[in-house]
């Protein structure tokens, strides 16, 4: 019965697809029961999203994070390694960005930047870094201790920009401002779209080729995919998987990074609205490739701001995206599970057969 | 009930399992083309054919595991439409699989009764289930202890409880697949005891196998398959060994592979007072020490779960030990990581497959490439040269006529024996002073065997040294230049295959004699 809803031939991109377009038409009906012309709603949602250079700029400046957790969430979880720590990595690469833009003074300002992101890069990377050392080194569980770093990062950062790098005049928790050599270029004068647009994009490409072209991403998928095989063919487990969490913790470090560098001009308190939870939905919707994450966290990215234009044309509430959001993320979840069960049992089936797994 | 005589009469003339013309296609893969399979009420019928002939299809068919796209089957005469096992069971079908189903804390007559137990009130009557066990013992001659637990068992021994386990549930037609896989040499010959004993008592026996001398030993009357496609069905007379084999194979199968005397040299393996524990914490290696020499083919035979596998992991790095030192060509290997021992000279094709060495979920090529990947030229800087591990992937797969349609191919979609041949072509193509090979032959057909056995050789006349695990005494006095044997975590006797016997390895084996007990039993 399975098998006639989600045939073999099917695979992630078009079962994907096919489930964005059954939340769509299931958006149709909760639109017309509210009383709305869901045409008219779906074709506002899209001209205030993807309509204009501006709507497009504004969808662009909201996925750019998301193209970040999400890449760091999929390298992690290709390897095998269960980071969901994402968020927590943000808050210390933003801390750690905010600090290098302040603590240095008067340098050139694309060589001052470069530092900054360097910094967050760094210092996301490092923090995700120590817990996948302790996943290797005592077998603790990622889920557990990298949840837990979350509140760790994100109320010790609260506690530096609320005490120690507070400036008087600030009125919530926050640093100073940076310098203004330290900004990323806008790209337009009437949205936060900026550089770490380009730096996402460089990322994206660079995940890409990693797990196409080179070693070490090859390893990092061998090591997802199955350790025992892996270590038994020589591979260093443990350099891959630190390797790729440092990565993993890096490209969250980015999005606070650009986050301060970009858009804030400053670390704040609280700045993330769950950027780091989100790319774990990203990189779930994405099946952890990096053209996946760009295609999902333009998707997102269309849902929030496609929604606010829909509210302001249509009685129709912006919360409807979340609506929509939430229903592709139940079909893909729904089919990785029925793909599961199938799996394994198909796995018993072929147990009691004695028989190797065939497909 | 009514009409339990006219049963019997009906079983008496009609064959007890007709199946005419069952397909079965899995796919596009046809497993099952229009089979005609006849098996004569009280025979000891033999299905043989290679893996992937469609044996355990059929037999499947037949127990209710899987549904034919077409056919028909008549059980003692009357036509039936099996849906599930319990189907099969209703009908007198019964089957053992090659992996049993006993639960390991209960005794044998608990298991024998387990799912229609004899009641007494709403309690097991335990008295009744002990009585029904020996009872059945006697008639089938099926010796066992009623009271005896599972887990304290040999598998023998298990096996028989499964057999009593069908006949407890009333079957008169037997499937038996591969039962003696896992069997020693004494054991089987009890097996074959006991099947004539179930055949005498009116019983009907199917066997599927792949080994010829058990089809010589018990058959009444053999269907050969091929690629799913019934060959022929010979009688007990017009039987041997090399007309089945070419039947199976389709064309002539060598059994003796010429092969020189050895000319061990330099050590490239040596441990010496190993410890090792399995996952438990029990003691499973006690003591070994061994050395296996370039030039030479070394087998460590002996009943599956008695140290190899700890043994053998301990070498490859992939499992710690407790004491004792290891050396691959001279370099201190103990407790390092397998790439350290791959890097002293390792080649190890593992017993599992599936989950160590394969990464089933990865392509054909980048399973071959693995482990090599690291090199020049297929690795430049951190970069994959593609064309390179193409140009290798390629010649790796003409080389060890490994049947893919692409070297793109998701490793898991390949058949049993093409799976061995991807991790036989990598293992053997790193050209490292040590090759180990465990169970390097299990579960692939009689054409298979050949080919890696010729392997394994060729590898010893390149002044390689090979240590073999096997369970299969057929393998170990085939390839062996010296035999090692394993009981109990300890090498109990070596031996020189060109004087000594199977039987004498089978008492050793099974631990019934130790190196010491008066008999001279190694050549110099």
């Amino acid at each position: 019965m399975i098998e006639k809803f989600f045939p073999k031939g099917l695979n992630r991109f078009w079962s994907s697809l096919l489930s964005i377009i059954v939340a769509i038409f299931i958006g149709a009906i909760i639109i017309l029961l509210n009383g709305d012309n869901p045409v008219t709603a779906y074709q506002s949602m899209f001209n205030s999203s993807l309509g204009s250079i501006e709507t497009l700029a504004a969808t662009l400046a909201v996925a750019t994070p998301l193209i970040f957790t999400g890449l760091s969430v999929a390298v992690a979880f290709r390897t095998g390694m269960d980071n969901i720590g994402s968020e927590g990595q943000l808050y210390m690469g933003g801390m750690a960005a905010a600090l290098a833009g302040l603590v240095f003074n008067g340098l050139w300002g694309p060589f001052h930047i470069a530092i900054a992101i360097a910094a967050g890069f760094i210092a996301g990377g490092i923090w995700a870094w120590i817990f996948g050392w302790l996943k290797v080194r005592y077998k603790v569980d990622l889920v557990v201790t990298t949840i837990m770093a979350n509140y760790v990062a994100i109320l010790f950062t609260s506690y530096l920009a609320n005490y120690p790098f507070k400036p008087p005049s600030a009125p919530i928790g926050s640093t100073a401002f940076l310098p203004d050599n330290t900004k990323l270029p806008q790209f337009f004068p009437f949205s936060t779209l900026n550089a770490g647009f380009i730096i996402a994009i460089v990322c994206l490409v660079l995940v890409w080729v990693l797990f196409k072209y080179t070693r070490i991403g090859f390893e990092w998928k061998t090591v997802g995919f199955n350790k025992t095989y892996a270590s038994y063919i020589g591979m260093n487990i443990e350099k891959a998987m630190l390797s790729a969490m440092f990565l993993s913790g890096a490209f969250a470090g980015l999005a606070g990074a650009v986050e301060v560098l970009g858009v804030q001009g400053r670390f704040v308190q609280n700045m993330s609205p769950g950027y780091g939870y989100d790319g774990i939905l990203v990189a779930l919707l994405a099946g952890n490739t990096a053209p996946g994450v760009f295609a999902v966290a333009l998707l997102f990215g269309t849902l929030r701001i496609g929604g606010i234009g829909m509210e302001r044309v249509t009685n129709v509430p912006s919360e409807l995206s979340q609506v929509l959001q939430s229903i592709i993320i139940l079909l893909v979840a729904g089919q990785a599970l029925v793909y599961q069960i199938r799996g394994v049992w198909r796995q018993r089936k072929h147990h009691e057969l004695g028989k190797p797994l065939r497909s | 009930m009514g009409c339990g005589l006219d049963m019997v009469d009906a079983s008496l003339e009609s064959p007890a399992v007709e199946m005419t013309n069952v397909t079965k296609y899995f796919g596009p893969v046809e497993a099952n083309h229009k089979i005609n399979f006849n098996v004569r009420a009280g025979e000891i019928h033999c299905l043989v054919g290679e893996n992937g002939a469609g044996k355990t299809t059929l037999m499947n068919i037949l127990y209710g595991l899987v549904q034919p796209d077409e056919g028909e089957i008549r059980i003692f005469g009357q036509p039936v439409t099996i849906h599930n096992p319990l189907d099969a069971i209703k009908l007198g079908v019964g089957m053992v699989h090659q992996h049993f189903k006993l639960v390991e804390s209960y005794s044998i007559a608990e298991n024998v009764v387990l799912g229609r137990e004899p009641k007494k009130g709403i309690f097991v009557d335990h008295t009744k289930a002990i009585e029904i066990t020996s009872q059945l013992s006697k008639e089938y001659g099926l010796a066992v202890d009623p009271n005896a637990v599972i887990r304290n068992l040999p598998v023998g021994v298990r096996q028989r409880v499964e057999i009593i386990k069908t006949l407890f549930r009333g079957s008169k037609i037997i499937i038996l697949d591969e039962p003696t896989a896992v069997l020693t040499p004494q054991e089987s010959r009890d097996l074959f005891a006991t099947i004539s004993n179930l055949a005498k008592g009116g019983k009907t026996v199917i066997f599927i196998t792949h080994k010829l001398k058990e089809v010589l030993a018990v058959a009444d009357r053999v269907t050969v398959l091929r690629r799913g496609r019934l060959v022929g069905v010979l009688n007990r007379d017009e039987v041997s060994e090399q007309r089945l084999a070419t039947m199976m194979v389709g064309r002539e199968v060598l059994f003796q592979i010429a092969k020189t005397n050895a000319s061990p040299g330099e050590i490239a393996l040596e441990t010496n007072n190993l410890k090792v524990s399995n996952d438990l914490g029990i003691l499973a290696v006690k003591d070994v020490s061994l050395v296996c020499r370039k030039g030479e083919i070394v087998t460590l035979a002996g009943v599956e779960g008695n140290g190899q596998s700890e043994l053998i992991e301990a070498i490859a790095g992939l499992r710690k030990i407790e004491s004792g030192t290891i050396r691959v060509n001279h370099t201190d290997v103990e407790n390092k990581p397998p790439r350290k021992v791959r890097g002293a000279g390792l080649a190890y094709i593992p017993a599992d497959r599936i989950s160590t060495g394969l990464c089933i979920r990865e392509t054909v090529e980048e399973n071959l490439i693995a482990g090599r990947h690291i090199n020049q030229p297929y690795c430049r800087g951190i970069f994959l040269q593609l064309s390179k591990i193409r140009e290798y992937t390629q010649n790796a797969i003409s080389q060890f006529d490994i049947r893919v349609s692409s070297p793109n191919v998701i490793a898991q979609t390949l058949s049993g024996g093409n799976m061995q041949k991807v991790v036989l072509a990598r293992e053997l193509l790193f050209d490292s002073d040590l090759l180990i090979a465990v169970s390097p032959t299990r579960g692939v057909d009689v054409a298979a065997i050949e080919y890696i056995h010729k392997m394994l050789i060729q590898a010893r006349d390149r002044n390689r040294a090979v240590l073999v695990v096997s369970t299969d005494l057929d393998e170990v006095f085939q390839i062996s230049d010296r035999i090692l044997v394993m009981c109990n975590g300890e090498i109990v006797g070596e031996f020189d295959p060109r004087i000594t016997t199977r039987e004498v390895l089978g008492t050793y084996m099974i631990g019934a004699r130790k190196n010491g007990d008066g008999i001279s039993t190694t050549a110099a």
